[in-house]
């Protein structure tokens, strides 16, 4: 007798079972400090002047773990609530599956800014980069999450794409704005977009139980 | 193989949807009805379906209550039920575990 189904079976029990657990952490609340933190972020990089390209980066580095310290503080109030624990089994797959991109989205932005003398305008790869990287990982982490993530990251690859497109034909033509500029970008999207998808998961879950 | 194990798994849980709603009220106190939905991708009837067999073979129970206004359905594994799909995991197990042991 094969048994091939019973393995398929049990592979899909575990990644249900994963996937339920994650399901109900507080993607909302994460969501929107993720993105208030983005949009103050934008605010205070452009009051502060910060238009340099390795003040840009390094300053969007430590905004991002900034961030990512305030969705982990989230998820765990939220592990802590429901009394579950934080660093389950579930959790240490989305975190896995967020690590790689994220990296490789660290690794980029040295290559862009560490070496003396390259051209400043350089830094305005930087935004798309990130983006497409960020929904990269977020595609990835939505095979163990709701659905929704997965678009979300389709969501920043494409616009990241479309960013690329707009600094390549910048730089052949006009040439690009201000770095202080960046920062509105990098608002807008990291910040934007994330208060947006966290309010619609807001009011959808409010009265998404309803049956 | 013996195909013990096989005949002993039980059909209400054996079958693809009730066997995914399952797992996740396994993995969870209490689940919406549209979480159940929305997770597992089935439509309203095939998931009502499903749910009622699972409530009449007594592996969930359902509670009805409001929240802000509006009604909310949500459903948990009972004792037997959770007795019933660690039985299952098990049999799965042992016919895995079998077939490596045959090869």
């Amino acid at each position: 007798m094969e048994s091939g189904w019973a393995n398929d079976h049990l592979q899909v029990i575990r990644t249900l079972m994963e996937r339920a657990a994650v399901y109900r952490r507080a993607l909302a609340p994460t969501t929107l400090v993720t993105g208030g933190i983005g949009a103050a972020a934008a605010l205070v990089g452009w009051l502060a002047r910060i238009e340099s390209p390795r003040g840009f980066a390094l300053f969007w580095i430590a905004v991002s773990v900034v961030a990512i310290c305030g969705a982990l503080w989230v998820m765990r109030s939220q592990a802590l609530k429901d009394k579950e624990p934080f660093w389950s089994p579930p959790t240490r797959r989305v975190t896995q599956a967020l690590l790689p991109p994220l990296v490789a989205g660290l690794v980029a932005a040295l290559l862009v800014v560490l070496p003396q003398g390259a051209p400043p305008a350089r830094v305005w790869w930087l935004p798309p980069i990130w983006m497409v990287l960020y929904g990269c990982a977020l595609h990835a982490a939505g095979f163990f999450m709701a659905r929704g993530i997965k678009l979300f990251g389709w969501g920043f690859m494409v616009l990241g794409c479309a960013c690329a497109v707009a600094v390549r034909l910048r730089m052949g033509a006009d040439g690009l704005p201000a770095l202080g500029n960046a920062h509105w970008l990098m608002g807008a999207t990291f910040g934007g977009l994330h208060l947006a998808y966290g309010a619609y998961l807001y009011l959808t879950e409010k009265g998404k139980n309803a049956a | 193989m013996n195909p013990e194990p096989f005949l002993q798994l039980d059909r209400v849980i054996h079958e693809k949807g009730r066997l995914g709603i399952m797992s996740l009220l396994a993995a969870s106190p209490q689940l919406a009805f549209t979480e159940l939905r929305d997770t597992l991708n089935m439509t309203d009837g095939n998931i009502t379906a499903h749910l009622r067999t699972l409530q009449e073979s007594g592996y969930v129970a359902v509670t009805k209550s409001f929240q802000g206004g509006r009604p909310l359905t949500t459903f948990a594994l009972t004792a037997p039920g959770r007795k019933a799909f660690a039985s299952y995991i098990d049999l799965l197990e042992q016919i895995v575990q079998q077939s490596r042991g045959e090869k």
